[in-house]
């Protein structure tokens, strides 16, 4: 209770403020305080975009006009009740979200910038073209919103009908950002291709961001055309597009409040700008607050790249002394740290094990084929990754893939986990082909995995790493996610990642920042990570590397601990005295072709394993010895 | 036939100024993986400088050809400025950087020469009819001007050495530092080209599509859109994207609706990076996990 107490506060605060303002404020403060709320509504979706799935739109404004100008269409031109045609508006703006996002989202950065871009220029094309949208006249004579014979008419009642509904759409963003969704998002956003090996559907959950942020930027667009009661080309241009952004950027990246402060901060700008100018530089007329704009822009990314909300956590942990630094990291200090600790207690008390974890997968009869793998190949050009591999990998085995530098280790676990696609070949999951599909379509099916070269979230804590691993555990979406309806289901998803962070002995770091730990550390995370989805197929890419030989061990036990559960392990390893001594079965690899397969004594003997490692680096040269001291010694030479 | 001419004709002199745009972003691109937002506004800063030079007395040829050292040292210094002062340039860092000095450079435009957009005299010569084409001769400047500065652009990136040590810079920075070519002046160097080719068209253009503080927008997405054909590294690929998406977009204002030609670039970029996001020529990016 003391918990959500805290967290709401900062709500509860701005609330009051809210209602406050308009009662204190001159009558021209509260008519720039409107426009604010109104940008600000825009900007929060904005910053849900940009700050939490990494996106940029130019062309936000875009979304804005078909808001306004469907509302402003329907309640003019056909009679529609102001609610419904709200509702419409919205709609239709997230409709031209998810058909502009459906093409655009898969593209990468640069790209999708410069398409919004573009969306925004052909949408203020299309609205002076055409007849319906009024050309550069635009619409006019939409009536002031009217509810229950009130009439909202002044800056002050304005102020007051529209600050409820910026305060709840801050409420939910908010939410969004702690919720499952907004996990996997912030996961996506650190590492794209770790996420969707842990089953999310990037693509998916960038779409419905994507359309969030277009409905939160149509209901302002509403708000704009019932203040103005003018809707023209004005609305969808470029200029807006930029102030959104600056919103953002200016409020802070990654924090909801962020978008805010920022429209606040940027309508003061914008005001002040508009009374300077023309009286520093005489005759200057037009947008000159522009000039406003792009130098806080360049200076902020240059001194200040997490924008107000970053001078504020600076501000308050120079107050609070050190105190405050280890709270800097944080998004939003308001967590009741005493509180949890005792709901962890009480978690651990009734603590779930590693097995009952792992259990949640519904497990095969151990020797099923769970991962069959036939003519693998991958080529680059003339180069020849991976040439024709072939083998299956049981329920409740561990299985071993070793061969030397560049035998085509890695690149196997590519195609297999979806991250690759092959060029022949095929991979089939529990009988389903798997090719070429994406990597969380793989993960759905139980096969997950960990990263030679760490791919962990840095932005997030080690158990923050792990409940991404819960991912395709759990079901809320966006919607129960906005409205902080998971409760119970996130105290679940609390529980087994502790259990699975404490499988891993990695209690002591639970609530570290995972880059703050050594590469051994931040490996057993992945482990956990991996495992925390109850996989059926555990593929792990070198995850010794780096551990000291104490922790060798224990993983040694966890992995025999996954494999007794039934779960098939899959490991690429380079250590190959500990690979003999965990593996049941081993396969070697040279230069792309499998050239041995069985169990760790016949690979040991195989001739044509010791003539692939021979010389090629340290590890082989034990593997040699291992092999002529149980054996003949005429055979190597 | 003859309207079909005239509009493919008079799209090939716009198009060649898109070219030379799109040659600024390949040169920022391939060195810095940078699209630079603020590369349109390197064109309407040329165009409305030497406006005014002419207007102060200076010759016309000589105001336009002042005009371009002038871009180029803005340019740079931006650069020295803006860019490189930032150590972890991330895609969406760029875009709001360079989204901030374009902003800044076109209220600081519009606070000079105002919100009227304005034409450069047209360079001397007199128009032709060949065939009942009317060619003017600035469109003939233009594409004389878009040829020569095109050309040796490309010339300079893939035949002398400085041109390959830019490009080893983004493919390979260490082993570029290790040979000696060190990426600061590399990025500076980039960032000269790119004003030289922006400001090249911005005169060039400016007596037949004029200049305004607002113009580089416009010119500077369609110039993008004119790289991305090329996927942004390949110079001759954007030259030659440029052209086509100029005769495009006459061909569609001739037939279809005069209102609907700033929407063309942006059709025209969705198909390419739905078809091949990579660019026409290019080979896929490799991703290493």
């Amino acid at each position: 209770m003391g918990t959500r107490l805290r967290t709401y506060a900062p709500f509860a605060l701005l609330a009051a403020v809210l209602v406050a303002f308009p009662m204190v404020a001159s009558t021209s403060m509260v008519n720039i305080g409107v426009y604010a709320l109104i940008f600000g509504l825009a900007a929060i979706g904005l910053s849900l975009l940009m700050g939490l799935a990494g996106q940029v739109s130019l062309g936000h404004a875009a979304f804005f006009a078909v808001g306004a100008y469907t509302h402003a269409i329907l309640i003019t031109r056909h009679d529609v009740p102001g609610l419904v045609s709200t509702v419409v508006a919205v709609l239709a703006a997230m409709l031209v979200a998810f058909l502009v996002g459906m093409p655009l989202l898969r593209l990468r950065g640069h790209f999708l910038a410069l398409a919004t871009l573009g969306l925004g220029i052909i949408v203020s094309v299309v609205v002076r073209e055409l007849e319906i949208t009024g050309r550069t006249s635009g619409i006019f004579g939409i009536p002031k919103p009217e509810i229950n014979n009130r009439v909202y008419d002044t800056p002050q009642e304005f102020f007051w009908l529209l600050a409820p509904v910026v305060l709840i759409g801050l409420v939910l963003a908010r939410n969004l950002v702690r919720s499952r969704t907004g996990r996997a998002l912030g996961a996506v956003n650190d590492s794209e291709v770790a996420a969707e090996c842990l089953g999310v559907n990037t693509f998916a959950l960038r779409l419905r961001v994507f359309v969030l942020a277009g409905g939160y930027a149509g209901l302002a667009g509403v708000f704009y055309a019932y203040w103005l009661a003018v809707v023209s080309p004005e609305a969808s241009g470029f200029l807006l597009s930029v102030k959104f952004l600056l919103m953002v950027v200016l409020g802070g990246l990654g924090t909801v409040w962020g978008a805010i402060t920022g429209a606040v901060a940027v309508q003061a700008i914008d005001e002040s700008m508009r009374t300077l100018m023309p009286v520093l530089i005489p005759g200057a007329s037009g947008e000159v607050q522009l000039i406003g704009f792009g130098v806080v822009l360049v200076l902020l990314v240059i001194l200040l790249p997490g924008g107000l909300a970053q001078l504020w956590t600076m501000v308050t942990a120079r107050l609070r002394g050190s105190g405050g630094k280890a709270r800097a990291s944080g998004e939003v200090p308001t967590v009741a740290v005493a509180a949890e600790h005792t709901a962890r207690l009480d978690a651990a008390a009734g603590g779930a094990a590693l097995e009952d974890v792992l259990a949640e997968a519904e497990l095969p009869e151990r020797g099923t084929v769970v991962l069959r793998v036939s003519n693998l190949t991958k080529r680059y050009g003339g180069v020849v990754a991976v040439d024709g591999v072939d083998f299956e990998v049981l329920a409740g085995e561990i299985l071993a893939l070793i061969g030397p530098n560049g035998a085509g280790k890695t690149t196997c676990f590519n195609m297999i986990s979806g991250v690759l696609g092959p060029t022949a070949g095929s991979v089939e999951v529990l009988g389903t082909r798997v090719e070429g599909k994406q990597p969380h379509v793989v993960a759905e099916l139980g096969a997950t995995r960990t990263f030679q070269n760490l791919q962990v979230f840095g932005s997030s804590t080690v158990l923050g790493n792990v409940k991404v691993g819960r991912h395709l555990r759990s079901r809320s979406g966006l919607l129960r996610g906005m409205l902080s309806m998971a409760g119970g289901e996130e105290r679940q998803i609390e529980r087994t990642s502790l259990a699975t962070v404490a499988a891993l002995g990695l209690e002591s770091e639970t609530d570290r920042p995972v880059k703050d730990l050594p590469f051994g550390r931040q490996r057993q995370v992945e482990v956990a990570r991996a495992l925390a989805l109850a996989p059926t197929i555990l593929l792990l890419d070198e995850p010794m590397a780096g551990l000291s030989g104490a922790e060798r061990a224990a993983l040694g036990d966890l992995l025999h601990r996954t494999r007794e559960a039934g779960v098939a392990v899959v490991l690429v390893e380079h250590d190959v005295d500990a690979v003999m001594a965990l593996a049941d079965r081993v396969a070697v690899l040279d230069d792309g072709r499998l050239i041995a397969l069985g169990d760790p004594d016949q690979v040991r003997q195989d001739p044509a394993v010791i003539a692939a490692y021979l010389g090629t680096d340290e590890q082989a040269d034990r593997l040699v010895r291992s092999a002529a001291h149980d054996h003949a010694t005429g055979e190597v030479s | 036939m003859t309207d079909l001419l005239q509009l493919v004709f008079s799209g090939l002199a716009h198009g060649a100024v898109y070219g030379l745009v799109a040659l600024g972003f390949v040169a920022v691109f391939s060195v810095r993986e940078i699209v630079n937002l603020a590369q349109g506004e390197y064109a309407a800063l040329a165009g409305l400088s030497a406006i005014s030079a002419v207007a102060m007395g200076v010759p016309l040829l000589m105001a336009a050809v002042l005009v371009v050292p002038m871009v180029v040292l803005v340019a740079v210094i931006l650069e020295r400025l803006c860019i490189a002062p930032v150590k972890r340039m991330t895609p969406l860092v760029s875009i709001i950087l360079t989204l901030g000095i374009s902003t800044a450079l076109k209220a600081l435009m519009l606070l000079i020469w105002g919100p009227q957009a304005r034409g450069l005299p047209a360079f001397p010569g007199s128009d032709l009819l060949v065939a009942g084409v009317s060619i003017r001769s600035q469109e003939l400047w233009i594409l004389g001007i878009a040829a020569v500065v095109g050309a040796a652009v490309i010339w300079f990136y893939e035949n002398t050495l400085h041109g390959k040590a830019l490009r080893a810079c983004a493919e390979q920075p260490v082993a570029a530092r290790l040979v000696g070519i060190s990426p600061r002046t590399a990025t500076m160097v980039a960032f000269a080209i790119a004003g030289f080719a922006g400001a090249v068209a911005g005169v060039a253009g400016s007596p037949i599509y004029f200049s305004s503080w607002e113009h580089g927008l416009a010119l500077g997405l369609k110039g993008f859109v004119a790289a991305t054909l090329g996927g942004l590294t390949s110079l001759r690929v954007a030259m030659f994207g440029g052209i086509m998406l100029g005769i495009l977009e006459n061909l569609v204002a001739g037939y279809i609706d005069t209102g609907f030609r700033d929407a063309v670039a942006f059709f025209v970029l969705l198909l390419v990076l739905l078809v091949r996001p990579q660019g026409l020529v290019l080979r896929a990016p490799v991703v290493r996990v």
